[in-house]
């Protein structure tokens, strides 16, 4: 008969043995790379950034002065400064609203309605966009919204060319074509982030269990009446949890309002501008820094309102 | 004669918890030993600690007298057959039952014949070929066991193997792992929450409670001398009778158990003891009448054909003193 | 009893539209790379030819950019399956101090906007004079792509019966076999589906990569300043189209990789 204890078979019963009496060796020798990478590049970058934020740039020489100043950051509220941050949440805050209106509708049939094989189509038809190459999906819009685009071709085919011209001549967010007014800026970003609300917002609706809904119903509520008091309220943690990826990005985003809009910049387009053609690293820095506070408050008040389950 | 598997005194503490507290525990070899307690009693966690996945906080547990202290799971002969099964997704039958054999170099020739021959002993002849999806869950029960045996260990261990089978299937398979055993004279160790299964397979068995064992024994003494008030009302369901009852019913006055098929019900007026029936649960071989006397309630288990009393109905409970049994502690 | 399963019409028009909006302009540049028009983006297009591609595929300035994607990409990819194999491997063994911390860390690079990656890693390069380079570029896409892949392993890890590694050492494996005939089989088509999507990220990257490339061009980069100074738009748009191939088809890959599982491909991007 065998005996209870088998014998020892090379190197790597060895350090199976060593693994095993010392759990923490091999949890060490798992986590030690990447906590390195993440540590050392992602988070000694971040770092940088502050230190970079806190310089000051010499208005002569051109020269960054690495001295720690509150400068850099007082300048940010002067009103040509103050007026991109503003730009940039109000841009950021319609995008979220319009991207959670537009999504409703998609998440709604999809965690509710689609089955089997349309469930597939309707997952696949905001993954591929979600994932499909940014660049070439704002390009996209630079033909649709171009002035001899289709936008205006459909407008004229239709006779509605005076809607279009209308909506243009809107004070503020109107302009030349839509493909350099505010307008337009809204619209692509709304598109380009609209699969980010979609996908928490139906994780959401498809935890809420069909029982729910039958006994809202056998309750005695009409439709709307549980749509209103049980699916919407169900639904806000993945429109909070969607909010947070449309206002982030929307708020980081630079290229889009570079290719589609006016002139007017938004805080990732001054970061661009201020670190390369304007060599400013520390305002840019200070910019930079943010996006990064505001979506630290919003994080947190959106952890509040339970959005995290919905992710 | 060496003990298969001993417990020195072992406790493993999660933090503050105290999984398993102090435990002295001795298997004798070709034994089917099984450990009976509540979930979270400390009955699943010795098992892992002869595997190997868990490591005692004191103590020290022997194999066949060897130290293990050092020895990790891949380097004891021992064998567990999981909950879940645990049979690996990708591999097919046969690979499964001869993973064992193919990570210490055996052939693929030799592993694949034995492989065979553990099929046929689990009866899953010409299953080799599937994977483990298209089992049911009594083939892929079996494919564990096989693939636990054909590794020859000493020790097997298996931790409620039979909690995800339906009735019928679970009462078939008790007893042929019960004649498999026998057959092969591996040493078992069998974990379970189920009374029953451990009354009716088992050699020795150990109760546990709260980390510790409350009893170990033989089926037949622990089910007729229950030690402490826990094992009398784990195991089969005893009365229980405060130490004032149970001195005036002419025992010692300590509490005590009195197994429910030791009662007789009888007219009113013919014993000491009477009461008033509460309750019948009619249980197929016999019925159980819940009786309240002064003090206690007690279950009387009257065999089917005799008559019932009417709910409500005043009787009298008739037995044998010597079947009054002592216990050591509330 | 009226049918509780059937949606409403208005409800159904909507989520179809809605859909439509999301596909239609990007089949939209299909469309252009065909136009016979150069300088503008008439709708509809005047006339029709094959001429673009062609005239791309002669263009010596796209060649170098298109193959410092591909390698960027490849690489970045390689180094993020190492990384977060581990990091995957590490959260799915144990509870450990730090580990909520961890997670968080993965997940930041690809939570805060990318200008914020780019400016970061932008300030640090500029305070400790290193000079941008292809290892820049990848630096950076190599931090993002970490979490792709760690999500996809650590939602495999999870859905992996966590008694078959002890299963595996039970029946005599040591950890080095257990990797090898129980994990690495059973995570495979996760990692690949992880690689895909890293690899598609990555090779169409702009935001983070315009802050670490310097005079370099990636394919995104060359497109990018096309886009803001055109000069013949028609080869832009063959090169969309490739660049669109590029990331599409290692999606739908990924895709298919982890159907059925809870895990489907994407959902953290």
């Amino acid at each position: 008969m065998k005996s209870a204890l088998l014998p020892e078979r090379g190197a790597g019963d060895r350090m199976t043995a060593i693994f095993w009496r010392r759990p923490r060796v091999l949890l060490a020798l798992l986590i030690t790379p990447p906590l390195l990478w993440l540590g050392v590049v992602y988070i000694g970058s971040l770092a940088a950034l502050l230190l970079q934020s806190f310089y000051s740039i010499d208005e002569f020489s051109g020269l960054v002065v690495h001295e720690f100043t509150l400068k850099t950051y007082i300048e940010l509220l002067r009103p040509a400064n103050f007026d991109i941050i503003r730009r940039t949440l109000l841009m950021s805050a319609s995008v979220t609203l319009a991207s959670a209106v537009l999504a409703f509708p998609i998440a709604y049939y999809a965690a509710r309605y689609a089955t089997g094989r349309w469930k597939a189509v309707f997952y696949l038809g905001v993954m591929l966009p979600l994932w499909s190459s940014y660049l070439v999906k704002v390009y996209a819009w630079k033909l649709i919204l171009a002035k001899e685009g289709i936008i205006t071709w459909v407008a004229d085919g239709l006779g509605l060319g005076f809607l279009l011209d209308a909506a243009l001549a809107l004070p503020g967010v109107g302009g030349n074509s839509l493909s350099t007014s505010f307008l337009g800026t809204f619209i692509v970003f709304v598109y380009v982030w609209l699969p980010y609300m979609i996908l928490p917002m139906q994780a959401a609706l498809e935890r809420v269990p069909k029982s729910m809904l039958e006994a809202s119903a056998d309750l005695g509520a009409s439709s709307a009446q549980t749509f209103r008091t049980v699916i919407l309220p169900l639904a806000m943690p993945g429109v909070v949890a969607g909010s947070i990826f449309t206002f982030s990005l929307t708020m980081g985003d630079y290229i889009i309002p570079q290719i589609i809009g006016t002139s007017a910049r938004f805080i990732g387009l001054a970061v661009y501008q201020l670190q390369g053609t304007a060599g400013n690293l520390p305002l840019a820095a200070a910019f930079a820094v943010v996006p990064i506070i505001i979506m630290l408050i919003y994080l947190s008040l959106a952890k509040r309102a339970g959005a995290f389950d919905a992710l | 004669m060496t003990a298969a598997v001993e417990f020195d005194s072992v406790s493993r503490h999660f933090g503050p918890v105290r999984a398993v507290d102090g435990v002295n525990l001795s298997v004798a070899e070709g034994t089917f030993f099984a450990m009976l307690g509540p979930s979270g009693s400390g009955k699943t966690t010795c098992l892992r600690l002869i595997s190997g996945f868990e490591k005692p906080t004191h103590g020290v547990i022997r194999i066949f007298g060897q130290d293990v202290s050092n020895t990790p799971p891949n380097r004891r002969n021992v064998n567990t057959v999981f909950q879940d099964y645990a049979l690996f997704p990708h591999l097919n039958v046969r690979e499964n039952v001869g993973y064992g054999l193919m990570v210490k170099g055996v052939g693929r020739a030799t592993r694949n014949a034995k492989a065979e021959e553990m099929l046929a002993l689990v009866k899953l002849d010409g299953f080799g070929e599937r994977k483990p999806a298209q089992l049911s869950g009594g083939q892929r029960q079996r494919v564990a066991l096989a693939r636990a045996l054909v590794n020859e260990p000493r020790v097997l261990l298996l931790d409620e193997p039979l909690g995800a089978l339906d009735l019928k299937l679970r009462e078939a398979m008790q007893d042929e792992l019960k004649a498999l055993q026998k057959r092969l004279g591996i040493t078992f160790v069998f974990v379970t929450h189920d009374q029953s299964e451990a009354l009716s397979m088992a050699d020795r068995l150990a109760v546990f409670n709260h980390g510790k064992i409350a009893q170990i024994g033989t089926p037949s003494e622990i089910y007729a001398r229950p030690r402490t008030r826990f094992v009398a009302d784990f195991v089969g369901s005893s009365n229980v009778l405060p130490p004032e009852l149970a001195q005036r019913l002419g025992g010692a006055q300590n509490w005590s158990s009195l197994r429910p098929e030791a009662l007789r019900l009888t007219a009113a007026d013919t014993t000491a003891l009477t009461g008033t029936v509460t309750g019948l649960r009619y249980l197929g071989a016999g019925t159980r009448v819940t009786v309240a006397v002064s003090g206690a309630e007690l279950g009387v288990l009257v065999p089917t054909g005799t008559p019932l009393p009417d709910q409500g109905a005043a009787v009298g409970i008739a037995f044998d003193t010597s079947d009054l049994h002592p216990m050591e502690e509330a | 009893m009226r049918s509780e399963n059937r949606a409403p019409k208005s409800l159904t028009l909507a989520a179809i539209g809605g859909l439509l909006f999301l596909h239609l302009p990007i089949m939209l540049i299909f469309l252009y790379a065909f136009t016979t028009e150069e300088r503008t983006y008439q709708f509809p297009p005047p006339g029709l030819t094959l001429k673009w591609f062609a005239v791309a595929w002669n263009r010596a300035d796209i060649w170098p950019p298109l193959y410092l994607s591909l390698m960027v990409a490849a690489i970045s990819t390689m180094m993020a399956l190492i990384l977060g194999t581990l990091c995957a491997a590490a959260m799915a063994r144990a509870r450990f101090f730090g580990r909520n911390q961890l997670s968080l860390l993965i997940i930041l690079p690809i939570a805060l906007p990318g200008v914020i990656t780019g400016m970061s890693l932008r300030s640090a390069f500029s305070l400790m004079d290193i000079p941008f380079s292809t290892l820049t570029i990848i630096l950076g896409h190599a931090t993002f792509c970490i979490v792709i892949v760690f999500n996809n392993a650590v939602a495999r890890f999870r859905r992996l019966s966590g008694s078959i590694t002890e299963a595996s050492a039970d029946l005599g494996a040591n950890s080095f076999q257990t990797f090898r005939y129980i994990l690495l089989p059973n995570l495979g088509s996760a990692l690949l589906a992880g690689a895909m999507l890293a690899f598609a990220l990555s090779f169409d990257e702009v935001i983070v990569t315009t802050f670490t490339a310097g005079q370099q061009s990636t394919l995104p980069i060359w497109m990018l300043q096309e886009l803001v100074r055109p000069r013949q738009r028609p080869v832009t748009n063959v090169v969309a189209i490739v660049v669109f191939a590029t990331t599409f088809i290692p999606i739908l890959i990924a895709y298919y990789l982890t159907r059925g599982g809870s895990e489907t491909a994407g959902g953290g991007k």
